[in-house]
């Protein structure tokens, strides 16, 4: 007991430290601001699009720990995704089973696909790694199109409707802050130590003694859960599914949110996936037009923050901050 | 004493090329074996073949009397050899700290620093090969000197009976190579079975009492190393046949 008080303690203190710091403050009014849009709003057009945001914020996390710390670059994220879309639709839909419940299930379903779709790709380096992950995306896509599964082209739809959409909204705000704490210690863990080492120099890590196929493996099955996750919930907030989730659209929404926030973060994902969903939002009347401001702004991300936004955004504002501080 | 390592016959082809012809030799527990030989004697292929990072056409390699033959490298470094890379390999934006503590969270490394904190065993193996001020740094910014140093932390990571060094020499200045002598010398004493190559026979002159020398893929010749520099065949390997100066 007492063990446990001084711990307490002792984390609580960490928890002053890191709130005090500059990158502290600056996350806590983050979260204070999405507490704030639901009562202040008064909207729930704004709160639908934050969810939509913070459920592909999750996504292009799950995508950043696989890509950006093991070096594994899928492009068939949306399998993930799909696949526990599906299972959660089917048992809420068809077995009246709880979401929670079915979220668990669809996200355990995505681990043993990221298994499936993990264990034939991982002789695949490189580009080759992302065109065989890119396959079997496009091979369920396809099975899913053509036969009569689980309702073929139609999906699954009729999900119960959520009667308080402000209460969804704090769950998947709370899903996402924990997801992205989760993933964050795993990147920084002993485990995420020698992910980077394989994303490093996959020979060198082979020569420590590192049997880099394991840990590869555990790798994706990591990420397809929380790819899983997102997918889930995706499916509970739209209340349907239908085979367009496979994609390889969505694979490439992920790639790109995280892009723009910046690899190897996990936390850059959610500046990445709010930029992309709020632009994409309010270009929506130019229509077609909208892809051509959208494309442009993406290269000029590209061209001028290779790293992604969060950290150059982050150094540059606290320069700024101790200058009008007078530091 | 005993051998650590028994090599039988081991050839290993590219196409046409016989890299390794039909290669015998013994290193004792403890020893320090050099491998001599001019640059494209297969000695890097020999060194691939014994860490599994090659699988060999025929022939057998045995480690503490166990059969290691086509093995794949992490099981082999996992039991007990390890080796540097001739182009120093890293990991390019982990700390030199991290560098080590990957090595130390391999299953072997696992169980020599069972007790320990894997950043305090990653210090101590950094402070042994003189970089422990230099933990935070990444790799790119250091010097080729101590990226060879780096490259002996990382393979002492996984506590090694066996430690390749492969060219440990190639691109140091005089005083980087006294040092690394010094290293090497200090963890022979320690109890680690050296076996290093060098296309330089001088630099390995002072540092090991045997060597065996390679060229177009066959051991020539075996013995101390004056004796071996002054081998007739091994003077033909490296400076070509008399008769075509004459």
């Amino acid at each position: 007991m007492m063990n446990f008080e001084i711990d307490l303690d002792s984390s609580l203190r960490r928890f002053r430290t890191w709130a005090l710091s500059y990158r502290g403050t600056i996350t806590l009014l983050s979260v204070l601001g999405l507490l704030l849009i639901p009562p202040i709003s008064g909207s729930e057009y704004y709160a639908q699009v934050a969810i939509t945001a913070m459920i592909f914020t999750v996504f292009a996390a799950s995508w950043d720990l696989l890509a950006g710390f093991a070096g594994q670059v899928s492009f068939g994220h949306s399998a993930f995704f799909g696949v526990a879309g599906y299972v959660t639709a089917a048992l809420v839909r068809f077995y009246e089973v709880h979401w929670v419940l079915a979220l668990m299930t669809g996200a355990s379903v995505a681990v043993l696909f990221s298994l499936l779709i993990g264990i034939p790709c991982l002789r695949l380096k490189g580009p080759y790694l992302a065109l065989g992950t890119l396959a079997f995306s496009l091979i369920l896509l396809n099975l899913f199109m053509m036969g009569t599964i689980l309702g073929g082209t139609e999906g699954i739809s009729g999900l119960p409707v959520s009667q308080n959409l402000f209460m969804d909204f704090y769950l998947i705000l709370a899903i996402m802050i924990v997801s992205l704490v989760v993933m964050r210690a795993i990147a920084d863990s002993n485990l995420g130590t020698v992910m980077k080492a394989i994303r490093d120099d996959e020979t060198c890590a082979d020569a420590s003694g590192i049997n880099t196929t394991i840990y590869k493996l555990i790798a994706f099955m990591i990420s397809g859960f929380f790819a899983g996750i997102a997918g889930s919930l995706f499916v509970l907030n739209a209340t349907a599914v239908n085979p367009a989730v496979f994609q390889p659209l969505y694979s490439f929404y992920a790639i790109i949110m995280a892009s723009i926030g910046g690899l190897a973060t996990i936390y850059g994902s959610t500046i990445g996936s709010f930029l992309f969903v709020v632009l994409s939002e309010s270009l929506r009347r130019l229509a077609d037009m909208a892809l051509l401001v959208f494309a442009t702004v993406l290269i000029l991300v590209v061209r001028f923050a290779d790293e992604g936004l969060m950290n150059p955004i982050l150094e540059r504002s606290q320069e700024l901050w101790d200058k009008i501080r007078g530091r | 004493m005993g051998l650590i390592l028994e090599v039988k016959n081991l050839t290993k082809k590219f196409g046409g090329l016989t890299a390794v012809n039909d290669v015998n030799f013994e290193i004792k527990r403890g020893e320090m074996l050099g491998l001599i030989g001019p640059n494209g004697a297969g000695k890097t292929t020999l060194f691939h073949l014994v860490t599994g990072f090659e699988k060999p056409n025929s022939g057998s390699i045995r480690f503490n009397g166990m059969s290691i033959t086509g093995k794949r490298p992490h099981r082999i470094v996992n039991l007990g050899i390890a080796r540097t890379f001739q182009l120093v390999k890293s990991f390019r934006y982990l700390s030199l700290l991290d560098n080590i503590a990957v090595a130390c969270l391999s299953p072997r490394g696992r169980r020599a620093f069972a007790s320990w904190d894997i950043d305090e065993a990653a210090s101590t193996i950094l402070a042994s090969v003189g970089l422990v001020d230099k933990a935070r740094m990444p790799p790119v910014i250091l010097p080729h000197g101590d990226l060879r140093r780096l490259e002996i932390g990382k393979a002492l990571g996984t506590n090694p009976e066996l430690l390749l060094l492969d060219e440990p020499f190639s691109g140091l200045s005089y005083e980087e190579k006294e040092g690394i002598t010094k290293l090497i010398r200090r963890l022979n004493d320690e109890g680690v079975t050296i076996f290093v190559t060098g296309h330089v026979l001088r630099e390995l002159m002072t540092l090991v009492p045997r060597v065996v020398a390679m060229h177009q893929g066959r051991l020539i010749a075996e013995g101390p190393p004056e004796e071996v520099a002054n081998n007739k065949i091994v003077l033909e390997a490296y400076l070509g046949r008399g008769e075509k100066f004459a």
